[in-house]
Parts: structure tokens; sequence; C-alpha cells
């Protein structure tokens, strides 16, 4: 279970810094062309961030922020982004994830495309490696059972 | 003869403390002066905190702060300035902003802004003076050779108001050598301190007093008066 935390200077941090984390997070992603990071570094950083708010801000109040259907969306899509800028090169004739063959559809040359399709790959981990990251903190520190269905438990007498 | 020189000595006398007045009254005038434009914005922030009319900072200027912020953050991370990368940083910035505008702006009031970052960028070298002098005398303690420590754990009620103004105290206290934040509940600070004149010299109450000047927290106003009395007296030094 996730006890929400009494320490009043770890939430008040916590909620200061968050925002400068998630941005750092999307720098990370970014600029992963470019110097060290990239889609899976950023995502943990961005996994982090939202990890940070679950434990100084508790369930509650992070489920009304993130629902979990939104968490599963974004894992969803960040693999669909991946998979189909592969498929895209593949259907264009190159190999699959061959971002070269991006520049008939994006109008530029060749080497600008690459540069595009890594960024929009990079992006899909990002989100993929976020929305895991977090769904497996989530489920960890929940033990797997959600308040709510402990609660409901409880009122059936079910001990199962 | 002598009654004479007692006419002139009274007369001398007289003109002294004339002079004195007049001098006197100058400079009051220019304290006042000083003060008064001070003293109007605390009345007028006063009757509107009375009136009720001082009201949250809405959800928008929240958003429109943060992201102000985060892209000059985004702009010193980045350190490319071409169209494209600064684009993306104005996408990133609104996301975040978008997610968590209510939590770096939180329990802010309209207006109150700029002053709290004025008193917060004066707090801190005074804070600074305030660790340089702590931490010679914590190198007194330590290279003492009969070590004179006691160390305590001292517990103290404060007047500050919200969450930001205590965790700046606390950590204004965990900064300053010799004394830790250990806990805050319930309004109450436990600290531990190293010595006796270190849990003395935090007992005064200064630094809280000041964390309260700058959020603008409990009996503020009073401070002002205190801060605004010491700004007359360096122009009384000045004036002698």
């Amino acid at each position: 279970m996730i006890v929400k935390s009494d320490d009043i200077i770890i939430k008040t941090i916590a909620r200061i810094f968050v925002p400068f984390i998630q941005l750092y997070a999307l720098y990370v992603i970014m600029h992963g062309h470019y110097s060290p990071g990239g889609g899976f570094q950023g995502g943990v950083i961005l996994g982090a961030s939202l990890a940070l708010l679950l434990i100084t801000h508790g369930y509650d109040e992070m489920r009304k922020r993130i629902p979990e259907g939104v968490i599963i969306l974004f894992g969803s899509v960040g693999v669909l982004i991946y998979a189909g800028i592969g498929l895209t090169c593949l259907l264009l004739g190159g190999n699959y994830l061959d971002y070269s063959q991006l520049s008939v559809i994006l109008h530029v040359d060749p080497a600008h495309a690459r540069s595009l399709g890594i960024l929009g790959v990079e992006l899909g981990v990002g989100f993929t490696v976020m929305a895991v990251m977090y769904s497996i903190f989530f489920d960890i520190s929940t033990g797997g059972i959600l308040p709510d269905d402990e609660k409901k438990s409880s009122e059936w007498g079910d001990n199962g | 003869m002598e009654v004479t020189i007692f006419i002139h000595a009274a007369d001398d006398a007289f003109r002294i403390l004339e002079n004195a007045k007049e001098r006197a009254v100058g400079l009051l005038d220019t304290a006042t002066t000083l003060t008064s434009e001070a003293r109007w914005m605390e009345e007028k922030r006063v009757q509107s905190i009375l009136k009720g009319a001082q009201e949250a900072r809405s959800g928008f200027q929240n958003f429109v702060a943060t992201f102000v912020i985060l892209m000059a953050f985004w702009a010193l991370l980045s350190e490319k300035f071409d169209a494209f990368h600064l684009s993306l940083g104005v996408i990133c910035s609104l996301i975040v902003a978008y997610i968590s505008h209510d939590l770096l702006f939180a329990n802010v009031r309209v207006g109150d802004g700029r002053i709290i970052a004025q008193r917060f960028l004066h707090y801190i070298p005074w804070l600074l003076r305030e660790i340089v002098t702590a931490n010679f005398h914590v190198a007194y303690l330590a290279l003492s050779p009969r070590m004179p420590i006691d160390p305590q754990v001292m517990t103290f009620k404060t007047k500050l108001e919200s969450d930001i103004s205590w965790v700046t105290l606390a950590n204004s206290i965990t900064l300053t050598p010799g004394t830790i934040t250990m806990d805050i509940e319930e309004r109450e600070f436990v600290v531990h301190a190293l010595d006796s004149k270190v849990a003395a010299d935090l007992d005064t109450g200064e630094m809280e007093d000041r964390v309260a000047h700058i959020f603008m927290e409990a009996d503020h106003i009073y401070i002002q008066d205190v801060l605004d009395v010491s700004r007359i007296f360096t122009e009384l030094k000045r004036g002698r």
C-alpha cells in the first residue's frame, strides 16, 4: 500500500521540482541525437517524476491527476509510433526503421529525414518507457491490490 | 561682566538647541518619505485582505507563469536557439505547464509573486552571512581541545502559515551549520542544535521573522516597521 508522505518538507520540495524534472526529461528525449540520452533515459526520468509525485502526494491524488487508462494509452501509443515509423519505412521500399526513406513523405533530404525519424522513434520509446516505469512502480507499491478492490472485498467479506 | 558671559552662554546653548531641533525635524521628514511608499503599499494590501478582494491566482495565471519559467529553463539547458529547437521547447514547456501548473505555484496570491521574489533575493545575502558566522563557531567547537559541545533537541511553535514558508525556514535552519531540522509536526519544529549558543541564536526568532517577512505572513507588518526603523537609524548616522 502507498502511504502518503507526512513530511511537509519532502512534499513541498517535490511539488516545486517535479515540473523541472519533467521538462528535463523531455529535453533528454528531444536532444537524444545531439547529446547523451534519448528515449529510454528520458522516459525513465519522466516515470521517476511521476513516481516521486505518487510517493509524496499519495494514491488518490495521482489517480485524479493521471488515470490508469491514460497510462495504458501512452504505453500503447509509444509502441504504435515506433512500429508505425518502422513499417512506413518498410512500405516505402527500404528496410525496417530505414529513416532515409521518409524523405519522400517529409519533402526533405535523406540526412534530415534520418534526424527527424530518429526523433519520432525516441518520442515513442520515451512514452512507452514512461508509462511502463510508472505502471511497474504503481503495481509494486500497491502490491497488485488497489485500495478500491480492498474496500470491495472487505465489504463483501471476501478474503480471497 | 559675569552676567554678560552667562547671557552669551545661554544664548549659544539656545541656538545649538534650535539647530538640533531643526536637524531632527529634517531627519524625521526624510524618514517619513522613506517609509511612506512602503507603508502605503502594505496598507492597501491589508485592506484588500480584509475585504477578501485578494484571491488565489487563477489556473491560467499559474499556467502562464509556469510556462515562462520552464521556457527559460529550456533555453538554459538546450543552448540551441534555432527555430526548430525553440519550437520544440515551446511545445514541451506547454505540455509540462499543462500537466503540472498547479504544482509550482500552489497557494500564491495575486500580486504577491514579485514582492516575494524581491524579498527572497534580499534574504539570501543575510542567510549567507549567518552561515559563514555559524561556520566559524562550529569550527571553533570542533577544533577546541575541550570540545565544548552540548547537543540538544529543541522544539518551537512556528507562527508561519504556509508550507513553502515552513520549508524555507526548515532548510535555512539545516543550511546553517550547527542546527538541523529533524521534523515539522503540527506547526512545531523539532531542531537538533550542537550547543546552547546556536540554540539561543535560533531561539531569538530572527530567522523566522525574516521568513515571515518574505512570504508576508503572521506579523510581517510589524517586522516591516523594524526594518524601516533600521533604515532611519542609518539615515541618522549619515546625517551626523
